[in-house]
């Protein structure tokens, strides 16, 4: 963790220094306080801050935008259907490309400065990227199953947007703080940070951070993937020795 | 102490998952029996996706009944004919039952699957418990003797395919302990259980074996089950946590030795009563899921 700290701070101190990098209108200069993230045996999610400064001289309102993206993946999102009285998932509707994360920061809600095409087309909202899969049921709406996306998403703590959630300082620095829950997928996911000014893209700067697994973590899910026959002999011999160490531990005493 | 799963890919506390697999391994203990029934929907409460919490479960009874076996071998007595009938209708029953696992799975009906199983099982099982347990404490309050049962020749006297089992001292068919097999098989690999609930009263009531090899015997065919069942489903659905599989085993087994000490010196009866209520009540919890109207008419699954 201190090295985390001191990585952190010295990342800052660029950030403080760094207005002279940024002297034309729309420079932009980016850092993210942790670029890969390892999934422990104590992992229990992963907090980093994306941070920046951007050159503030000109007119105008700047806005500045964050948005941290999981790998996309397949959803099947069902309808739930009284059938004889019970309640059972029914007319599945799925979605490709679907991000498995996303989390959003600005520094005002992106609705009051951005039309809703520009918001779809950059890619800030994140039922807008999943794409509907094949045919849908008879008399379903999609749209509603997209807004359920969402919705569930959203509640598993996987999408997350805070639209206060990036301050701007006075000085042109900024800084976003993100949680990433411990039940987001590992993979690559990508750290976009966009400038707007008066409500248009002035620039956009690509970033990519990783979360994999290390250690133990990365044994025990490899094997289960790779050699799932020896995986389960495995733990069921791990399972007979603990049976058996018990039942003498016990017996002794 | 949080700790991640790596096949759920999820962060649990490992101190709390400990504490109720003990808890539930201590009154099974108490009582014994497996206690499969209540940790499964218990992890499953705990938001455990079903998947991960039945197969994982599986290991876990391995190990207890392992441990139980051991326990038994010099007290009780092991019935090795019939025990191997019942494995081969358990090996049988559970090769089904992953596999309808796992088309229920692609299909995104599994939660409904097994819930509808436990509310089921779980509320005949929790009546009967209640139902015996008050009978006997009535027969008790009025100082009659208990009643028994006479022994009779049942229908498993009756069907084809005879065979000895002198170990038990009976001359019977060999299809109803293949059918009991088959059908704990089917329960174990799709609850996440032993199967001794269903199998021990069927061994004394349906095929009249002698109490002294009951265990035993259904011990034996329960770790060749599960042990099956735990390989069958990290081959087929990468469901097995091996990391939640060690936290489950920790308190399960030592919760149930404890459980089996203790329970010596307590009465029965009450014992099956809280037992009972306990099955009774998540039992009604699981139906109340099913047929109430939900807050959230859409569900992802993956």
């Amino acid at each position: 963790m201190t090295m985390l700290r001191a990585l952190f701070l010295t990342l800052m101190t660029l950030c403080v220094a760094a207005p002279a990098l940024a002297q034309r209108p729309g420079d932009l200069a980016t850092g993210i306080t942790e670029e890969e993230v390892a999934v422990t045996s104590d992992y229990q999610g992963a907090r980093l801050t994306v941070f920046g400064v951007h050159w503030r001289g000109g007119r105008g309102k700047s806005d500045v935008v964050v948005l941290l993206r999981g790998p996309g993946e397949r959803e099947i999102v069902r309808r739930k259907r009284r059938v004889l009285g019970l309640w059972i998932n029914a007319d599945p509707v799925g979605f490709s490309e679907a991000p498995s994360f996303f989390a959003l920061a600005s520094t005002r809600p992106i609705g009051t400065f951005l039309s809703a095409s520009t918001i779809a087309n950059l890619g800030l909202d994140p039922g807008a990227l999943a794409r509907l899969e094949g045919s849908t049921p008879a008399d379903t709406d999609p749209a509603a199953y997209r807004r359920a996306l969402v919705r569930l998403k959203r509640a598993e703590g996987l999408y997350r947007e805070s639209a206060y959630g990036l301050r701007l300082e006075e000085d042109g620095a900024f800084k976003a703080p993100f949680i990433i829950p411990a039940n987001a997928p590992v993979g690559a996911y990508s750290v976009d940070v966009f400038l707007f000014r008066n409500g248009r893209l002035v620039q956009q700067k690509p970033g990519e951070i990783v979360i994999s697994r290390i250690g133990v973590e990365k044994t025990i899910h490899t094997a289960a993937h790779t050699w799932p026959l020896l995986y389960g002999i495995a733990t069921v011999l791990f399972a007979l020795g603990a049976g058996y160490v018990a039942a003498f531990a016990f017996r002794r005493r | 102490m949080s700790l991640y799963l790596p096949i759920a890919e999820m962060s649990v506390n490992a101190l709390l998952i400990v504490m109720i697999s003990g808890g539930i391994g201590f009154l099974s203990g108490m009582v014994g029996v497996g206690g499969g029934f209540i940790l499964t929907p218990a992890l499953i409460f705990m938001g455990i996706p079903p998947s991960v919490a039945v197969a994982t479960q599986a290991s876990q009874i391995t190990a207890s009944s392992f441990s139980g076996v051991i326990a038994h071998a010099r007290r009780s007595g092991l019935d090795f004919r019939m025990g191997l009938l019942l494995s081969i209708g358990g090996i049988v029953g559970s090769t089904f039952g992953v596999w309808v696992f796992a088309v229920m799975k692609e299909l995104g009906q599994l939660d409904l699957l097994i819930t509808i199983f436990y509310v089921f099982f779980l509320g005949v099982i929790g009546a009967l418990m209640l139902w015996e347990s008050l009978a006997a404490l009535r027969r008790r309050a009025q100082g009659g003797p208990p009643t028994r049962r006479r022994r009779k020749r049942g229908w498993a006297h009756r069907l084809p395919l005879r065979m000895r089992f002198p170990q038990s001292g009976l001359y019977i068919s060999a299809l109803p302990p293949l059918g009991i097999g088959l059908l704990t098989g089917v329960l174990a690999a799709i609850m996440g259980v032993g199967g001794g609930f269903i199998a021990v009263p069927a061994m004394i009531y349906l095929l009249r074996m002698p109490t002294n090899v009951v265990v035993g015997t259904s011990l034996f065919s329960i770790i060749i089950v599960t042990a099956l069942i735990t390989v069958l489903q990290s081959a087929q659905t990468q469901t097995v946590d091996l990391v939640l599989a060690a936290l489950l085993i920790l308190g399960g087994v030592v919760g149930a030795q404890f459980g089996a000490r203790f329970g010596a010196r307590l009465k029965a009866e009450e014992l099956r009563i809280i037992l009972g209520v306990l099955v009774f009540a998540t039992a009604l919890r699981l139906l109340w899921d099913l047929v109430a109207q939900p807050t959230e008419l859409y569900v992802l699954s993956r």
